[in-house]
């Protein structure tokens, strides 16, 4: 091809499909020469946007460890006040610890009733977990230029999202009806709190996929917008990864 | 309509000049990356139900949350992969920096309450 023919060449397909393709290297960047580009770089040689998303990450990690400490804090102060209900706890914790046996006995007379729901959690963990793998896949097409499998990922994201919340508003409907409210003890407070604040952040990253997915519908959101796809995707999987922390600490450490 | 996509055999950002992405992980990397951590929360919640007590029971729940977060952390945030672009530490520090703090801000909070039993 010669250098003429070359600059008469179009940069940008302008057919019917023009929505749908995109001229990309295997890093998803744009070489259609977009001027509306995201990801402004700073003299660091990286993205503005990207440093600015870890950056309030960072900061939403001194939230979430507020968030965790009162709630551990709370969980303390809930168990002295059952040492004061009931001596016979002193015993065990003297002995290094809660035995087992007391546990169950107290269970057995109604003192104190096990009210997480284990599996049904671990299944919403999972379902958490799998939203941040179909985000990993969203982003990975539309860098790529596959809108059609973008919008599937996205779509999937959303929904295994949405899946999770609808567990929690199911589990904390048990949970009212249990008895645990969240003016009802500093453990209820503690536990509400915690979990309605990750709820919240889920619900935030549920409404941005699903501006991604009309976007995306709109032909606006092709491969040289990557980033904001990738941007969406961190705060997606810090939401997960806080999740990782609440249920080990909150569902699974007695 | 199909979708389609025209891609060069280069790995450099052409627009850019240069790439703060690293190499991402490939789509069998990031399945068996979710493998591992579904691998992981079942042995987790089976741990949970085996009757163990104390440090017996809390260790290994905290060590397998860990191995966890890093394994989101590096691989699905690919901070694995900036790592090995220029200045692409930043992003490590920016995220650890507020882990770090955090960490060090509730240490000291705890260290302030002592309930009496």
């Amino acid at each position: 091809m010669t250098d003429t023919a070359a600059r008469e060449m179009p940069l940008e397909p302008e057919n019917e499909l023009q929505d749908d393709v995109a001229v990309v290297d295997d890093h998803g960047s744009d070489i259609a020469g977009h001027d509306d580009h995201e990801g402004h770089h700073s003299s660091l040689g990286l993205s503005n946007m990207k440093l600015a998303m870890w950056l309030f990450l960072g900061s939403e990690c001194l939230l979430f460890g507020a968030l965790i400490s009162t709630y551990l804090l709370s969980k303390a102060r809930f168990l002295t006040e059952l040492v004061a209900l009931n001596p016979r706890v002193l015993d065990g914790l003297r002995d290094g610890g809660m035995p087992e046996e007391l546990i169950q006995e107290f269970i057995a007379e109604g003192s104190v009733e096990p009210i997480f729901d284990i599996p049904f959690t671990s299944g919403s963990s999972f379902i958490l977990l799998m939203s941040s793998l179909t985000m990993v896949f969203a982003h990975k097409a539309v860098s790529e230029g596959n809108y059609r499998n973008s919008r599937v990922w996205l779509a999937a994201t959303a929904l295994l999202g949405s899946t999770f919340m609808a567990g929690q508003v199911y589990e904390f409907t048990i949970f009212f009806r249990e008895g645990l409210t969240y003016g009802g003890s500093l453990f209820g407070s503690g536990f509400f709190t915690l979990t309605g604040f990750h709820g919240a952040h889920v619900t935030g990253g549920i409404i941005m996929l699903l501006s991604l997915l009309v976007l995306s519908f709109r032909g606006k959101l092709q491969s040289n917008r990557a980033e904001t796809v990738e941007l969406v995707g961190l705060y997606w999987h810090f939401v997960d990864i806080v999740w990782v922390l609440i249920f080990t600490i909150v569902y699974l450490i007695p | 309509m199909a979708d389609t996509a025209t891609e060069t055999p280069h790995g450099a950002d052409s627009q850019h000049g240069h790439d703060d992405h690293g190499d991402h992980p490939t789509e069998k990397q990031y399945w068996v990356v979710f493998v591992i951590l579904a691998v992981f929360t079942a042995v987790e919640v089976a741990w949970s139900y085996l009757g163990l007590e104390g440090m017996q029971l809390v260790v290994p729940l905290i060590i397998m949350m860990v191995i966890k977060f890093f394994l989101v952390a590096g691989a699905f945030m690919h901070l694995y992969f900036d790592l090995k672009v220029l200045n692409g530490r930043l992003f490590t520090w920016a995220f650890f920096g507020g882990i770090l703090l955090a960490m060090g801000v509730y240490a000291v909070v705890f260290s302030t309450f002592r309930w009496q039993i």
